[in-house]
């Protein structure tokens, strides 16, 4: 039974990218065949973290839910260009274009064609796991990810405005009978004590944390250029990403 | 379409919650996935061969092929070209026959009209020989009839409520499609002589051009496969639109419409549909089924392709599979494979 896993979070830079990109290379890296789509249509950006050139692919996501191309053709395998030597790795990237970003904005599209193509990916590639990296805030699609999710990864970091955004998000997310919800929390102080840290965002909520990251300097210098997890496979980050993996595995 | 995210912040917090997460649910139903895969098996079935009797019908696209369904509480699934209008051809017989009964009553309508299957085609020249009705509302020997019983004071008035009437079944106003009602009416000379032989018996009135002029009219109604199932769901809420809660129909007449479309909507396949779907139904040969449930669902399909009795191919197929699958046969005494209660509320994420 594949498994679909939404990342995501109320405000922009939390890392959601970042997250998603590393927990679908650490499952491909454990020999699952993994998916990866990228539903955030205003700024897409994981392509560039797992090494595709956007002026090389013309199929996108954009172009399916445009009729124009199958969500099949518009999946990319980037196995071999993170030199995976298990697993596989597929993207579904957006378009960077800016015409073509506003005319998603501008005209909208059928939000259900989303669950079909989701279906239809899953079954075409036959995925062990489907992630979905999301646009920040609520918005229809935000919806439609989170109620077709197995997992919800919500992540916040320790400031009050993702501590609201959160709490409605989470409301929302139980509206919609989500099954297993879980939070991250990203870009943690280094002289905040994780496990307090963990315990607070627990009791906050009511949900468990299954990760705790701190704000890494190393992630930072990386700038989107490549997979953490395999440029620094031992650093302590890595093993917290494996960590989250179990959790949604 | 999807709003911009303040749109949606705003639906959230102005207590429109639920309603979005509604429509979210039930795009992402295990029903909704259901239909899917009916519409990915059955898209690749050529079969059949599109109406070309009047130039405009041969238009249609044979690929067109959509899936629509609409609960009692307003849940609308729908799959494929659910947006793409064609022409309600002899749908709307049975709409008509509806509105027919409310203007006279059952006495007198059923004096006009016989409520008997026909094993004659659809088009054919004959009345019953002892009463000189014609054979029941479905046949377009029936549908002039009908016609002819709807009131009021000229063409303009009577077409208008006909027009008013399915509005109040679609929820949305529909338009005639005036280069099919001008062809239909240039080739109808078979209709017209229908409604001379009826006249000749005193059957219908001597307005023969206005009543044609409005049977023809009805035919040429363009609607999609939503308004299909829209409709079909009204008369199984009892005559009461699930959307929009606008009485349709008076309930004491709902049973009447349902009953003739099981025994007489299927064409000459109308026995043997009854046999092996039993959801009481019309077809039209511009490719749409309405097909009943009632108290659960109203179905429609829209697909041009028709076999050799004027009913769409894949819509056939698509009502004998929902029919199977969720034992909605009028008389099935077995278990169901699914509920369709179940599949209707559950997440899609079971049935990926």
């Amino acid at each position: 039974m594949p498994k679909v896993i939404s990342i995501h979070s109320y405000r922009g830079g939390t890392g959601k990218s970042n997250m998603t990109a590393n927990l679908a290379t650490t499952l491909a890296l454990q020999g699952h065949r993994v998916g990866v789509v990228d539903t955030d249509l205003p700024s897409p950006g994981i392509h560039n973290i797992l090494g595709l050139d956007p002026d090389t692919h013309q199929a996108t996501l954009n172009r399916y839910l445009w009729g124009e191309t199958s969500i099949h053709d518009a999946a990319h395998d980037v196995s071999d260009r993170l030199s995976l030597d298990s697993g596989a790795l597929y993207l579904v990237p957006s378009s960077v274009k800016p015409d073509d970003i506003a005319r998603i904005l501008k005209d909208g599209y059928d939000v259900r064609l989303l669950n079909d193509g989701f279906r239809r990916l899953v079954k075409d590639l036959e995925l062990d796991y489907l992630f979905i990296d999301t646009h920040p805030g609520l918005s229809k699609e935000t919806f439609l990810s989170i109620a077709i999710s197995h997992v919800l990864l919500l992540i916040l970091r320790p400031d009050k405005q993702d501590y609201q955004g959160t709490a409605v998000t989470i409301d929302v997310a139980k509206q919609l009978r989500v099954r297993d919800m879980k939070l991250i929390v990203n870009k943690a102080y280094r002289q905040l004590d994780p496990e307090a840290l963990r315990q607070k965002v627990e009791e906050t909520y009511d949900l468990k944390v299954a990760g705790v990251f701190p704000l890494s300097e190393e992630i930072v210098q990386l700038a989107s250029e490549g997979v953490f997890c395999l440029k620094y496979p031992d650093h302590p980050v890595s093993h917290e990403f494996q960590k989250v993996a179990q959790h949604v595995s | 379409m999807v709003d911009s995210s303040q749109d949606v912040d705003r639906d959230v917090t102005s207590g429109h919650l639920s309603s979005l997460t509604r429509s979210i649910q039930s795009a992402t139903s295990s029903f909704r996935n259901y239909l899917q895969d009916l519409h990915q098996a059955y898209l690749p079935l050529n079969e059949g061969a599109i109406a070309d009797y009047i130039p405009e019908l041969a238009l249609a696209q044979p690929n067109w092929f959509g899936i629509c369904t609409v609960t009692m509480d307003g849940q609308i699934v729908e799959v494929g070209n659910c947006d793409q209008l064609f022409t309600i051809q002899s749908i709307s017989k049975a709409f008509v026959y509806g509105l027919a009964l409310e203007d006279h009553g059952r006495e007198y309508v059923n004096s006009k009209v016989s409520v008997e299957p026909t094993g004659e085609a659809f088009n054919a020249i004959v009345l019953d020989e002892a009463t000189n009705r014609p054979y029941n509302p479905m046949v377009n020997a029936g549908a002039i009839a009908t016609a002819d019983l709807i009131q009021g004071n000229g063409a303009t008035e009577r077409i208008k409520r006909v027009l008013a009437m399915f509005q109040r079944y679609t929820g949305r106003e529909l338009d005639v499609s005036v280069p099919v009602f001008l062809s239909e009416r240039a080739t109808g000379n078979r209709n017209r002589a229908i409604a001379y032989l009826m006249l000749n018996f005193g059957m219908v009135s001597d307005r023969i051009d206005e009543t044609l002029d409005l049977y023809f009219q009805q035919c040429s109604l363009l609607v999609n496969a939503r308004d299909l199932a829209m409709m079909a769901a009204t008369l199984a809420n009892k005559g009461i639109n699930p959307v929009t809660g606008e009485r349709a129909l008076d309930e004491r007449y709902v049973q009447d419409v349902i009953s003739v479309m099981l025994t007489c909507g299927m064409y000459d396949y109308s026995g043997e549909w009854t046999y092996r779907v039993g959801i009481p139904a019309k077809s039209g040969v511009g490719g749409g089924i309405t097909g009943v449930v009632p108290g659960q669902l109203g179905i429609g399909t829209f697909s041009p392709c028709l076999d050799a009795k004027g009913n769409s191919v894949r819509g056939i197929k698509v009502f004998e599979r929902l029919s199977q699958d969720f034992g909605l046969h009028l008389f099935n005494a077995a278990p169901a494979e699914r509920s369709l209660q179940d599949c209707l509320n559950s997440n899609g994420l079971d049935t990926w």
